[in-house]
């Protein structure tokens, strides 16, 4: 856009490259590169339509992240060490909840931004979806597979909380293009900061299996009042009870009470007990990513 | 806005009614009126006083909000203390604690006027209204204290509703009364949805009542109607059980309660009449009487046949028969319309006649309704008695006939056939004999296991029962014998394909084998059968060759013969249709129990693993970017076992073979085609009502022409060419081809490529590998089975005749009803079909069987047809060798369009020219004549455009005309123009305009394709086109479809405007909110079945299904009732144009069949066939369709009548009578073009 965001980053002093998909805003931007003796560098591109699913030539304003990182210069570094880049960005209201899912299956998978490192996320998403991405177990409607997930991948934290009153619109009936919600409030525009656990591939969860435990997570979720064991038992395995009394989950538990790393572990017990690849499961599992990234 | 409703409860709305001071509601706005004003203050006064009496302080009551009371004649009816919230969902399924005896037996009826919003739903723009009610305040103080309770209606506007709950005992009753000025009310229907919040103060007491309720809205009231529709199966499930009591229960269940009894009818009483008629109990009857009175239902010509019937049994005595009589005649009945109307079943006509005769003993039966003649403007000699000729007959005597009507009796009374498939000729491997007895054990435990887990679910269902709530499902299960459902699982379980199946599918494929099978015992029990069975027997006589000829169509024939056995109307069973949601809702109880109960040791492959028992199907979500799918699955161990078995038995629905005798013929639309199945008439999406209703509205002889057509195209016999069959099997049954169109076994599949076997450790490449292997795999299972359900079937029929019955889709388009193998089918399928009646071939036999030839090719498309024959002649050598060595000669076959066919039509000139005399050589083979690109040629017949008339053929000309290569031409034509003036996309574009690029935009032009689709069609094909520059793709194909769409512009001017003026028509309607309906020239009513599709979540225990529900009242998708009216209305004359083209070849004693556009006979009668055809293409467009479409839709959406005033409908009525104007064209040349249809 007309570049605020960047203006207040570039004030505090620290290199900027900023990303901008509309040519209509680039000539001003440019003319800021210029100004600034190399502390902003102006790139054509769409932060949100990195690597993008569908093969064939990449036309910008999409482009592919490693191209990205080498015209940035940043270099890749390993998982555990610090945060190698920092983004600061705006999700698009409409596609903010594709947009989480998309960043989580690159999280899981070490790829697109997050093949340099810990990527740091600073963004500004809508209120309900950080009610989501912050829920405690048991709370209706909030608690979900993109919480969990979220939660197990990241540290989350609010950095600023800002009413949806103070912006403007261009629209013509005077409000703004907010997304209705029913169950969870939505009155701010919330700066939350995703920094990827260090943690987070120490276990049996690797970068290579973690499609089985987000496709584990989210089968679990899809009915979050279902007890665990009936979902473990849909699935055909056959030790579920055993499993549970393991992991002193409660029998009767239902699914949205399990605590993020209730998830973590179930999934490593399993993983551990090969029982993935002896079932069908990992054929699912498999069908499950072609509709994420292949 | 605040609401508030005061009634007084009282016993029955009879009391409500006799006399009162009518309340004053108002409507208020700072514009009223002191006088309104006054009043309003006076409704706040009295209100208030009666809230400080109540004791019910109500906060919406306040001095901001203006109190509005709305009140109606139609909520007389007290509601009752049981909370209204979602009709639908309490009363399909029920949980134990949802439901309490009705009204508490507290003999209380609360009211409250929830039921203005049913009435709001007609008008979402805003209105006044007037209403006046009368009200009796005073009856209502006795209950004040204490009972009187707010009922909050949470609403976002603020409305509060009081209600009052008043004893029964009443005494002095002083009424007051008060206008009524109603109220603008916004109107609510989308607030609805949104649950409540208790903002009013609960008083004392009512607390725990204090339910949220909603207000019945728009929503509602559509589901309304499908929990009517609930109620009334399951009383008439009951009926069928023989349970009386359970039905009256179920009644009562309702009755007594003041909200649930608006949804009886006077259906649902005269059901519970029935079934205790039916046992003789006399008291019973006269009880449910008295409840109607109770409830101000007038009693229906069933009710007093009910009382009669039951009469009847009992011998009653004529003092009391006559008493019923002559109420009936209050009524204003009349006692021979019960043998006129009332569709009996069992023995009710006896019993009812035996009742009458005790009073009237001369009483005789009152004579059949003479058969009604159709008048269409089409058919204007074809139903005169003078030029009737005799039905053609059938190469059959009565005898065979009859013994194939057993035969397909006796299947459709299985319900079920199984047959070998045409893998059966493989050699069984040991392994295959090994896993085949493995599942055998299986299957056994799982038919015990499923028997109990029935049984289990039975039980407890009537311990439910017996408690407080009652499950709709209940009577569901008892309906067939236990045995039978477990069959019915276990087939589903069986035909599960390895990839699985979503459980919506699944659910309503179990539903409705219930539903078929429940129907055939209806049949079976009503005796409706015996009388079809009879009827038949006679009917046959018309089509037999050793019977007298007779001038009659089958229907007419039909008709007679049921007229002459006094029959009556009841050959028609009482339509007992389930509604979706139920059938859904069984489907998805039914799969639950096989869920649970299908059981198998984990170790049985591997005998090394712990022996545990595992669940064969699961549960899985599949995840579609905002969505999610429920799937089963059956497990890997299930599908290597039944892979490993390869079981050759193949089960299938008695409908989905073709029959073994002559159809029944369409008499109604509820009536025809097969004996048992059920079939529709009109093919309809899943829960859509709107046709069904719109036939049945429709005067039945209106239908005479569409259904003569049908059963003349079902009575075609057919049967298998079986030399092509063998060759076609023995190549399935060896590697397939995938370049004929036979696919390959599984076994051929890609390998996945065997790395690590951990395939957590596999990189991208490898899991994208696997997954290409699996898609390909899953696509040829689907591939393949579908082509083994086809030629098994055929294989099973291929010593037989066989018969298509026919029904239509909405715009009249014919269909085959057996759905796998028909004449619609692919090449392979139409390859193995033959006339089952052979002709000689005549003097051109030979040549059209050789012309036919040559069009399946492909090749010398742009040849005359003479051409096309000296080439035939030319390649005779190459046509014999495919013939003589199909397999392994020089193949020239397989070479071709349509090899199957063509291979065929080879095998037919071969022998033909090989007889001694081809002209007499008897032909069984089907001639094709196709229309060319016939969407247009009813347009530029419509729009009598002379350009475009030429390119599609209606002009006679020396050599077919090609539209594609026209418009390539034209659209050449403007790129040079553009070239010329420096356009650089035209320039880009520079030989690559050709045919191939433009056709099938063309082609799709007429069914409605839009820019943008247009430009999809464009891109791919300059895709395929390897030179062109991949950089100018968009651009190019975005230009290539504006020329396009120019060029057909130029060429069909008068074509684009009718399609414009249609499409803007439909627009206009649609947007008042009505849809858009028609009648074809023939008389059919056609309506658009496109909805705002409006779903209602099932409450099931495995998965929340979400399912479109479909009633009279939705609002009409605009977009698609715009965009799909051109090719609809072009669908429908098409139709018409067979059907006319069907019914004169009839006449002409010509063997017909069509596939749309393109029409089949023999060879000898390919030249009357053609000329019929053109005939009824002149005789179709010489009608003024297009001002009598505009004319019926002038009368139907701007009728005087109505509301004249509205914006819309002055758009509308300018636009519908503003019809295009037509061009140059003579009609009357079509008669002479050879390329028409050819």
């Amino acid at each position: 856009g007309p570049g605020i965001l960047t203006r207040t980053l570039l004030n505090a002093g620290v290199r900027v490259v900023a990303l901008e998909n509309n040519s209509a805003f680039l000539p001003n931007l440019q003319s800021l590169e210029n100004s600034l003796d190399g502390q902003l560098k102006v790139i054509y591109g769409d932060f949100f339509r990195l690597d993008p699913l569908v093969s064939g030539t990449v036309k910008p304003p999409a482009m592919c992240s490693d191209k990205l990182f080498e015209t940035m210069g940043v270099a890749a570094v390993p998982w555990r060490a610090d945060v190698p880049l920092k983004v600061f960005g705006i999700l698009p209201q409409r596609k903010e909840r594709v947009t989480l899912w998309r960043l989580l299956f690159a999280l899981y998978e070490c790829s697109s931004i997050y093949r340099c490192g810990r990527v740091e996320l600073n963004i500004f998403i809508s209120e309900k979806e950080y009610k989501v991405l912050t829920a405690k177990p048991g709370e209706a409607r909030a608690y979900q597979a993109l919480t969990v997930l979220w939660q197990v991948g990241c540290e989350i934290q609010l950095l600023h909380m800002e009413p949806w009153s103070s912006f403007v619109t261009n629209l013509k009936n005077g409000g703004l293009a907010i997304p209705k919600t029913r169950w969870l409030p939505n009155d701010h525009l919330c700066l939350v900061r995703l920094t990827p656990q260090q943690n987070l591939f120490t276990g049996a969860l690797k970068p290579t299996n973690s499609a089985t435990f987000i496709f584990m997570v989210k089968q679990c979720l899809v009915k979050p009042k279902s007890k665990l064991t009936d979902r473990l038992n849909s699935w055909s395995l056959d030790n579920g009870g055993k499993l549970l009394r393991a992991l002193e989950i409660p029998k009767n538990a239902q699914t949205r009470n399990l605590y993020p790393e209730d998830y973590r572990r179930l999934f490593e017990v399993l993983q551990n007990s090969s029982v993935f690849t002896e079932t069908w499961f990992h054929d699912e599992v498999l069908e499950s990513i072609r509709n994420i990234n292949l | 806005m605040a609401l508030l409703g005061l009634r007084a409860a009282l016993p029955g709305p009879a009391r409500l009614r006799g006399g009162g001071i009518p309340w004053s509601v108002l409507r208020t706005y700072s514009s009223a009126s002191p006088k309104e004003k006054a009043a309003r203050n006076a409704v706040c006064e009295r209100t208030e006083l009666l809230e400080a009496v109540l004791k019910a302080r109500v906060k919406q009551l306040q001095a901001s909000n203006v109190p509005e009371v709305m009140v109606n004649k139609v909520e007389l009816a007290p509601l009752g203390s049981d909370k209204y919230q979602d009709p639908l969902g309490k009363a399909v399924a029920p949980g134990p604690t949802e439901e309490k005896p009705a009204a508490s037996g507290q003999g209380e009826g609360p009211a409250q006027p929830s039921s203005w919003v049913e009435k709001l739903k007609k008008e979402m723009y805003i209105r006044q209204l007037k209403v006046e009610q009368k009200l009796s305040i005073a009856a209502s103080r006795p209950a004040l204290e204490g009972q009187a309770k707010a009922k909050p209606k949470g609403k976002a506007k603020d409305k509060a509703k009081a209600k009052v709950k008043a004893k029964k005992s009443q005494k002095n009753q002083k009424s007051a009364k008060a206008k009524v000025a109603a109220a603008r009310s916004h109107a609510v229907s989308h607030s609805v949805y949104s649950p409540s919040k208790p903002r009013a103060v609960a008083v004392k007491k009512a607390a725990k009542a204090q339910r949220s309720q909603r207000v019945p809205g728009a929503k509602d009231s559509n589901q309304y109607k499908v929990l009517q529709q609930t109620i009334l199966s399951n009383l008439e499930c009951f009926l069928f059980l023989q349970q009386p009591e359970e039905a009256e229960r179920l009644l009562l269940l309702y009755h007594s309660s003041p909200v649930k009894r608006r949804l009886l009818n006077i259906s649902a009483y005269d059901v519970v009449m029935r079934s205790w008629a039916r046992k003789g109990h006399l008291q019973r009857i006269n009880r449910l009487f008295s409840m109607l009175e109770s409830v101000g239902l007038r009693p229906s010509l069933d009710s007093y046949s009910a009382a009669l019937e039951c009469m009847g049994r009992n011998q009653s005595s004529p003092k009391v028969i006559q008493r019923c009589v002559q109420q009936l005649k209050k009524d204003g009945f009349h006692v021979d319309e019960l043998f006129q109307q009332c569709l009996f079943e069992e023995d009710e006509k006896e019993k009812v006649l035996s009742a009458i005769r005790i009073v009237q003993p001369n009483y005789q039966l009152p004579p059949p309704p003479k058969p009604q003649t159709c008048k269409a403007s089409l058919l204007p000699d074809f139903y005169s008695k003078e030029k009737m000729v005799s039905y053609p007959k059938l190469d059959f005597s009565v005898q065979e006939l009859q013994e194939r009507f057993q035969q397909q009796l006796e299947m459709e009374l299985d319900n079920t056939v199984t047959i070998e498939s045409v893998e059966s000729a493989k050699p069984l491997t040991p392994q295959a004999i090994k896993a085949r007895k493995v599942l055998a054990t299986l299957r056994s435990q799982w038919h015990d296991s499923i028997l109990q887990a029935l049984q289990k679910s039975k039980r407890s269902m009537s311990r439910l029962k017996t408690a407080s709530g009652y499950n709709m499902l209940y009577p569901y299960l008892y309906l067939l014998p236990d045995e039978e459902y477990v069959g019915i699982m276990l087939q589903i379980l069986n035909t599960l394909s390895p990839q699985g199946e979503s459980l919506a599918v699944l659910a309503r494929e179990l539903g409705s084998k219930v539903y078929n099978r429940y129907i055939t015992q209806r049949k079976l029990r009503s005796r409706q059968l015996e009388k079809v069975q009879e009827i038949y027997e006679d009917y046959i006589h018309l089509l037999a060759k050793d019977s007298q000829p007779d001038e009659y169509l089958p229907r007419e024939y039909w008709e007679k013969l049921v007229a002459e056995a006094g029959f009556g109307p009841s050959l028609n069973l009482k339509d007992c249709s389930w509604p979706y949601m139920l059938l859904m809702r069984l489907g998805m109880h039914m799969l639950e129990l096989l869920v649970k109960a299908v059981k198998v040791p984990r170790n049985i492959l591997n005998p090394r693993l712990e022996p545990k028992l595992i669940p064969v199907l699961y549960h899985i979500y599949s995840f579609r970017s905002s969505w999610q799918v429920g799937l089963i699955k059956p497990h890997p161990i299930f599908s290597q076992i039944v892979s490993d078995a390869a079981e050759t038995l193949l089960t299938f629905n008695s409908s989905a073979i073709p029959m073994l005798c002559p159809p029944v013929p369409w008499t109604s639309p509820h009536f025809g085609a097969f004996v048992l199945n059920d079939t529709k008439l009109m093919r309809f999406v899943d829960g859509a009502v709107q046709h069904q209703m719109l036939l049945e509205q429709c005067p039945l002889v209106n239908l005479h022409p569409v259904l003569d057509a049908l059963n003349q195209l079902g009575n075609c016999a057919w049967k298998i060419n079986q030399p092509v069959l063998d060759i076609i099997i023995s190549i399935f049954n060896d590697k397939g081809n995938e370049k004929l169109d036979i696919p390959p076994p599984i076994s051929e599949a890609p390998r996945p490529p065997a790395a690590s076997s951990n395939s957590s450790t596999w990189n991208k490449s490898q899991k994208h590998k696997f997954l290409l292997c699996k898609k390909k795999a899953a696509e040829m299972h689907s591939l393949r089975m579908d082509a083994l359900y086809k030629l098994s079937i055929a294989n099973y029929v291929r010593d037989k005749v066989f018969w298509f019955p026919h029904n239509m889709d909405f715009r009249g388009r014919t269909y085959p009803c057996p759905p796998y193998f028909n004449h619609l089918g692919n090449d392979v399928t139409r390859a193995i079909l033959l006339f089952a009646e052979g002709k000689p071939l005549g003097p051109n036999g030979l040549d059209w069987l050789k012309i036919h030839l040559i069009n399946l090719t492909g090749l010398k498309k742009k040849n005359a047809l003479q051409e096309r024959l000296e080439y035939a002649n030319e390649i005779m050598e190459e046509i014999l060798d495919s013939a003589d060595h199909p397999l392994t000669g020089r193949k020239w076959w397989m070479n071709t369009d349509e090899p199957w066919q063509a291979l065929a039509c080879c095998m037919e000139i071969a022998r033909a020219s090989r007889s001694p005399d081809p002209a007499a050589y008897v032909s069984h083979f089907p001639v094709h004549q196709d229309g060319s690109c016939n969407g247009l040629q009813h347009y530029a017949a419509l729009g009598r455009d002379l350009i475009g008339a030429i390119s599609v053929n209606l002009m006679p000309c020396s050599v077919p005309q090609d539209v594609y290569s026209a418009v390539a031409q034209q659209v050449e034509e403007f790129r040079k123009k553009d070239a010329e003036q420096g356009v650089k996309i035209a320039r880009v574009l520079q030989g690559f305009i050709s045919r191939k690029v433009v056709k099938q935009t063309v082609m799709t032009v007429v069914y409605g394709v839009t820019r943008y689709g247009g430009r999809l069609q464009m891109e791919k094909r300059l895709k395929e086109t390897e030179e062109f520059p991949e950089e100018y793709l968009w651009e190019a194909s975005h230009y290539l479809v504006k020329q396009v769409f120019n060029g057909i512009k130029e060429m069909f001017s008068a074509t684009r405007d009718i399609q414009t003026w249609l499409t803007e028509s439909a627009k206009l309607i649609a947007q008042s909110g009505q849809t858009v309906e028609w009648v074809t020239p023939l008389g059919l009513p056609i309506v658009q079945p496109y909805y705002r599709s409006r779903s209602t979540v099932l409450n099931c225990g495995m998965q929340n299904l979400s399912v479109k529900t479909s009633t009279t009242n939705q609002k009409p998708d605009t977009v698609k009732q715009k965009n799909a009216f051109p090719p609809n209305f072009i669908h429908s004359l098409d139709s018409t144009h067979m059907m006319l083209t069907a019914l004169h070849c009839l006449r002409q004693g010509l063997t017909f069949v069509s596939v749309h556009d393109c029409y089949w006979t023999h060879a000898l009668t390919v030249d009357v066939m053609n000329q019929i055809c053109r005939q009824q293409f002149v005789a179709l467009h010489s009608e003024k369709i297009l001002q009598d479409l505009s004319e019926f839709m002038l009368e139907k959406y701007c009728s005087p009548g109505r509301e004249t005033r509205a914006l819309w409908q002055k758009k509308l009525m300018e636009q519908l009578s503003n019809v295009p104007r037509t061009g140059e064209f003579n009609l009357k040349k079509v008669m002479d073009s050879t390329y028409f249809f050819s």
